[in-house]
């Protein structure tokens, strides 16, 4: 008791020190960093965008995405009244699909799934990758050796044909897919989070935590990861990118999302032989892949420049 | 999938990338393929053009006596063998008779195929069968002969004069090749050439649209259909089978899912065949209320099922997965919940033969022009694609084919379409068309359902006829060939015992003047036609038709070499060789 008091409470008052550089949190830092950095103000400009796509599909979609549009021609180009298409022809932006359906409904529908696939199995794979970098991290050992040798053999596997054999052992199916794409990039998060555990865990504080008899697991999810997570972050923000990709892949190959799910990789991959005589039907839904991409991309390297310590303003 | 497909399915996918990268490379599927598949790998290698071979036509031969060396009887000494031929004798210079082991109505039907024609016994003997030096001189009986391959470019054909039919409306003929469908249709609209193989089902309207041009179309000789398997539930109900058949719109699949000159299925055997097809029998017409009415009646309401195929492009079912999501769709308007599930195409033709699949989209390209083709090889006793097979249907094949009456078998067909109505072990959908296209100019110009176009009878603008199929002839030995674009060059150089009608699936005589069979079809008689002259000058008589198909059927005979040795043809109508090594 007399020690924990002497420790909690020095009798002598310390005088605060002043920070050198700023008087910002870091978190302040970061977001003002984050505001004033090009590419994340285009990444996160888009972002928004398709967001609000995402949550206003129902309202802005002029037709079902998969029931048939009536009275349409298959496989028929745009028709925009602005753009001098016959007025008695009904509107269709993006044209109409092999199936009689209307291309742009589907587009803007399939930005839902797009983004709930990027952050459903990002956020999926970040927390049981974590887990286990910390851990194997943290404890070392034996431990490490196992875990991350596993790790090492998940990722000697190129990570789209692990993904297929998931999806082959688990059926066809969209969450089968997200399942898959999500086990495949766990090994990336656990190798980056170990790394960084590694690095904080040998500094001072924690073992001055230590000292303080903060019990060993409060000090690695209390102490040490919060402060290990910021390479994560810039990970996990680029790995959405890769994940949307990777889903989109599979229901290109077929074995994602089922049709008539409107997919952005399984309109792909069903109007592929289509390429020369309807391109539009390839070239919206790829439009669309690109752009969700690049704004995550675009976002995930505006991050790394506002987390990175070595970079001043 | 059970745990142990799982296993390895793990197992297999990990170790080949390779199913990635050959996705389409899948291997040839034994059956449900359209027939004399239309793509073939150009053979230049396999013969120097360099050397002419002496042309016979250059050296007339010496008086024509009957080849001593020919034997007048090939006959296999038990039925046994595997085989369904028994015996081809030589009964004088002009006759031969085939005996079967096993009635066959379809015999005249297999006879006329363009891979069953007759050519030269002296020329078999001198070449030993061997396909490479048969197509360096090719010496036939047809209304053209060859005049020069020039490999990889072009093959001239000049006309016969001597030859016993209608002789050729064009003086000489050039079959070109040329792979990509817009490249085809570009010759001919620049006028390059007189008519094209398959027009891109795209380019159709474009045909169309051209005034100088026309659009022929191949009658259709194939089937796609919607299959049930009646063991597999919930089709074990005949009732849901039914529902589905009032609940599928026929008319909508083949109106916007198949090109110009496909038909919606009447029958389950295409109508262009002289018999097997009943255009009395309906077929039910869209009804979904009548289909969720039987759905209710059957206490299958809100039914969840997935229908299978596999995602290969064939004449019958140009594009599967519009047409399968068409079928979800329509179906969903019935209340049933339709899974799509696309297959490999080995493991989805597997699958179905072994009866595993309860609701699946596949088709069937005609070999030969009869029901038989069709209809005992799905429906009969052997076949577990559909289940159980129907025993009254199963008799009801038999006896239609052990009978010659065409309009017997007619009524034997009747009823079994009948059946098929009422019980449903698969809903027809569409007889898939194909095109051609000409210059409006070229008279003549047609298109049949299971032979290839006989140049002979269409009239160029000038004095040569130039066509432009897919790919070059891969020899001009057609016995051991089995692709559509070889058959294009050796059907004008050679003719066999009998022929199809143009246009159609009938036959008619061709070498042989007539032919008469049996009562119980097992023994075919042929006359041969006196006085025709292959082009070399020789006399055609009967040593020549006991030399070709001795070639063919017979492993012993000298001349049993052709191309590859396998003579699809033979085994795929006739079954095993004669002297086939054991295995």
């Amino acid at each position: 008791m007399a020690e924990s008091n002497n420790a909690s409470s020095p009798s002598l008052p310390i005088a605060p020190i002043r920070p050198l550089v700023s008087s910002e949190s870091p978190l302040r830092r970061t977001l003002r960093r984050l505001l004033h950095n090009r590419s994340a103000q285009v990444g996160m400009g888009m972002l928004a965008f398709l967001i609000l796509i995402a949550f206003s599909a129902s309202i802005i979609a002029p037709y079902d995405p998969i029931k048939r549009v009536p009275d349409v021609k298959r496989r028929s180009a745009p028709c925009v009244h602005v753009l001098g298409c016959d007025a008695d022809k009904s509107q269709h932006l993006m044209g109409i699909d092999g199936n009689f359906r209307d291309l742009f409904s589907r587009v803007l529908y399939g930005s839902r799934l797009s983004l709930q696939i990027g952050l459903a199995t990002v956020t999926a794979a970040v927390v049981i990758g974590t887990l286990l970098g910390a851990v194997a991290g943290y404890i070392g050992g034996w431990l490490d050796n196992l875990i991350m040798r596993i790790m090492d053999v998940f990722l000697a596997f190129p990570s789209l044909l692990l993904a297929i054999a998931i999806v082959t052992v688990l059926g066809q199916g969209l969450i089968n897919t997200l399942l898959a794409v999500a086990i495949v990039s766990i090994p990336v998060y656990a190798r980056v989070v170990r790394a960084s555990v590694i690095t904080v865990k040998d500094l001072d504080y924690i073992s001055a935590s230590y000292a303080l008899g903060t019990p060993r697991a409060r000090v690695l999810f209390t102490r040490i990861l919060p402060n290990a997570l910021t390479p994560l972050i810039v990970v996990a923000t680029l790995g959405i990118a890769g994940a949307i990709l990777e889903a989109a892949g599979l229901s290109f190959l077929g074995l994602g999302a089922e049709p008539p799910t409107p997919e952005w990789g399984l309109m792909l991959g069903e109007e592929r032989n289509s390429v020369f005589n309807a391109p539009h039907l390839v070239f919206f839904p790829g439009i669309a892949i690109m752009v969700t991409v690049l704004a995550f991309n675009l976002l995930g390297d505006g991050l790394r420049d506002a987390l990175d310590p070595r970079r001043k303003v | 999938m059970t745990p142990k497909n799982r296993l390895s399915a793990v197992l297999s996918m990990t170790a080949a990338a390779a199913v990635l990268l050959s996705a389409c490379g899948a291997p040839a599927a034994p059956k449900p393929t359209a027939a004399p598949a239309a793509t073939a790998a150009p053979a230049a290698t396999e013969a120097p053009a360099a050397t002419e071979a002496p042309k016979a036509t250059e050296a007339p031969k010496a008086t024509e006596a009957p080849a001593a060396g020919a034997a007048a009887k090939i006959e296999a000494p038990d039925c046994k063998y595997g085989g369904s031929m028994k015996s081809i004798e030589a009964v004088d210079a002009t006759t031969v008779k085939f005996t079967l082991c096993s009635p066959d109505p379809a015999f005249p039907y297999k006879l006329a195929g363009d891979p069953f024609s007759i050519l030269d016994s002296k020329d078999l003997e001198t070449t030993g069968g061997d396909a490479v030096k048969i197509s360096e001189a090719p010496n036939g009986t047809g209304a053209y002969k060859l005049k020069e391959w020039k490999r990889g470019e072009s093959l001239t054909f000049e006309a016969n004069a001597d030859y016993y039919g209608e002789k050729a409306k064009t003086p000489t003929f050039v079959l070109r090749w040329s792979k990509e469908a817009a490249q085809r249709l570009l010759e001919l609209q620049s006028g390059n050439t007189d008519g094209i193989a398959n027009v891109g089902p795209e380019d159709f309207e474009k045909v169309e649209g051209d005034s100088a041009l026309k659009l022929v179309e191949v009658p259709a000789a194939n089937i796609m259909y919607i299959g049930f398997n009646n063991t597999v539930a919930p089709f074990d109900d005949p009732k849901v089978r039914q529902a589905f058949s009032y609940g599928i719109n026929r008319e909508r699949i083949v109106k916007d899912f198949y090109p110009r000159g496909s038909s919606v299925a009447g029958s389950f055997v295409p109508d262009s065949f002289a018999v097997g097809a009943s255009p009395n029998v309906k077929w039910p017409t869209y009804d979904p209320e009548k289909a969720k009415a039987l759905l209710k009646e059957a206490g299958k309401e809100n039914l969840e099922v997935s229908i299978s195929y596999r995602d290969v492009v064939r004449g019958y079912l140009p594009s599967p997965s519009t047409v399968a999501q068409e079928i979800q769709a329509q179906l969903k308007e019935i209340g049933v919940n339709v899974k799509i599930d696309v297959k490999e195409s080995g493991a989805f033709l597997d699958s179905v033969t072994a009866g595993k699949e309860g609701f699946y989209m596949l088709g069937w390209g005609a070999d030969y022009p009869d029901a038989t083709n069709f209809l005992d090889y799905h429906f009969g006793p052997q076949n577990a694609q559909f289940g159980k097979p129907n025993d009254e249907i199963v008799a009801l094949l038999k006896e239609a084919a052990s009978t010659a009456d065409v309009a017997k078998r007619q009524a034997a067909y009747d009823k079994v379409n009948q059946m098929l109505v009422d019980t449903v072990p698969m809903i027809p959908v569409a007889h898939g068309g194909s095109a051609l296209a000409f210059k409006a100019s070229a008279e003549g110009a047609h298109a049949n359902p299971v032979s290839a176009v006989k140049f002979s009878l269409i009239k160029g603008e000038k004095d040569t006829l130039v066509y432009t199929q897919n790919a070059e002839p891969i020899s001009l030995f057609p016995n051991d060939e089995s692709d559509g674009e070889t058959f294009n060059a050796t059907a004008q150089i050679y003719d066999g015992l009998l022929a199809f009608k143009t246009g159609t699936g009938d036959v008619e005589p061709a070498l042989a003047e007539s032919y008469s069979a049996n009562a119980e079809l097992t023994e075919w008689t042929f006359k041969l036609r006196p006085g025709v002259k292959f082009h070399n000058g020789a006399t055609f008589e009967a040593d020549d038709v006991l030399a070709t198909f001795g070639a063919m059927w017979d492993v012993k005979n000298p001349a049993h070499k052709g191309r590859t040795g396998n003579f699809e043809y033979w085994t795929a109508y006739f079954g095993t060789f004669l002297n086939a090594p054991a295995k």
